[in-house]
């Protein structure tokens, strides 16, 4: 059923995605299986997805992670990472534009909510 | 647990907040329903007072905007400019009043099946340590929580592009559901020559 990678032992990172992200990270212990499973899951597909699919998708993730880690650490403050950098990256995309913000906001009104709560309960 | 179905109109916001929430508990593991009911019951109460606010505010500026308009002809600019904001403001919120209780509605209608499935979608998040861990092993220092927070959502939003695209492709090519890794590789493709996919590795040459 599923279909056999190409170049097995091949290790670099090549332009072409396929081969490099099929065996590029071979050695690498698996950081995000389980989450990754639901995540395909939620997203459309079978219950059980392939563990190649999965493992090629992680490591999509962690180039992703890596390259948008990069990019920030050149921008904006040097060597350092900043919410502000990534945000100026993402700008172009709409969808991943409006997530970060809504995340960002409802992080500050819950931060706000729990201050509230403690005050109210270190009053009584 | 919130279950989606049975999500009361006071609640809306609550679930909207909850991926926040528990993205933030859950460490390590995708779904815990246990971490996950523990921390959405204080998450309602406070949300509710908040909801509560926002809702006695929404008030107070359509009486105040009634005020305003009958008493004076020709506002000053300072008063016009605060008006014009309680107005956005306002359609703001009932904006967001329509879009929760459609998707009340539409939720309300799923099947089992649908139902797992978008609770799947809402719950499954990366785990803060390991994205922490990770990002810091490149950086070499430490970064913020707000960072981290940032960093994984747009994950799960990068994560569901490729997943989307993967399906249309295999949908395009005849084949079934658990997506193969020719899927995977052709929605890949196909996201770089949208430049859906940051590259820095390959230089072009403008000029050569």
């Amino acid at each position: 059923m599923a279909e056999e990678e190409d170049d097995p032992g091949f290790e670099e990172d090549t332009e072409d995605g396929g081969n490099g992200i099929d065996s590029g990270h071979g050695k690498r212990k698996r950081l995000f299986s389980k989450e990754l499973r639901c995540m395909m899951y939620g997203f459309g597909d079978d219950q059980n997805p392939y563990t190649e699919s999965v493992d090629i998708l992680e490591d999509l993730v962690i180039e992703f992670i890596t390259e948008m880690t990069h990019k920030a650490m050149s921008i904006g403050r040097q060597g350092r990472v900043q919410v502000e950098d990534i945000v100026f990256l993402i700008r172009k995309d709409p969808r991943k534009f409006a997530r970060v913000k809504d995340l960002l906001t409802m992080n500050e009104e819950l931060k706000k909510a729990r201050k509230a709560f403690d005050e109210a309960n270190y009053g009584s | 647990m919130a279950d989606p179905a049975r999500v009361k109109p006071e609640t809306g916001f609550s679930e909207t907040s909850t991926p926040a929430q528990r993205s933030k508990q859950s460490e390590g593991s995708g779904d815990g329903p246990v971490s996950g009911s523990t921390s959405s019951k204080p998450t309602a109460v406070q949300t509710n007072t908040k909801e509560d606010k926002t809702k006695s505010a929404e008030h107070t500026a359509a009486g105040e905007e009634e005020e305003e308009g009958s008493s004076s002809l020709h506002p000053p600019p300072a008063k016009k400019l605060k008006v014009e904001q309680d107005k956005k403001k306002e359609k703001r919120h009932k904006v967001d009043e329509d879009e929760i209780q459609k998707m009340q509605v539409l939720v309300s209608s799923f099947s089992e099946e649908q139902l797992n499935r978008y609770e799947m979608y809402r719950r499954a998040a990366f785990p803060k340590a390991a994205i922490k861990r990770l990002i810091q092993s490149i950086t070499g220092s430490s970064v913020s929580q707000n960072v981290v927070i940032a960093m994984s959502g747009i994950s799960k939003v990068f994560a569901g592009e490729i997943v989307e695209e993967a399906l249309d492709v295999c949908e395009k090519w005849g084949d079934t559901p658990p997506l193969q890794p020719k899927h995977m590789r052709e929605a890949v493709r196909r996201l770089k020559s949208r430049e859906q996919i940051p590259n820095t590795k390959h230089k072009r040459i403008l000029f050569h």
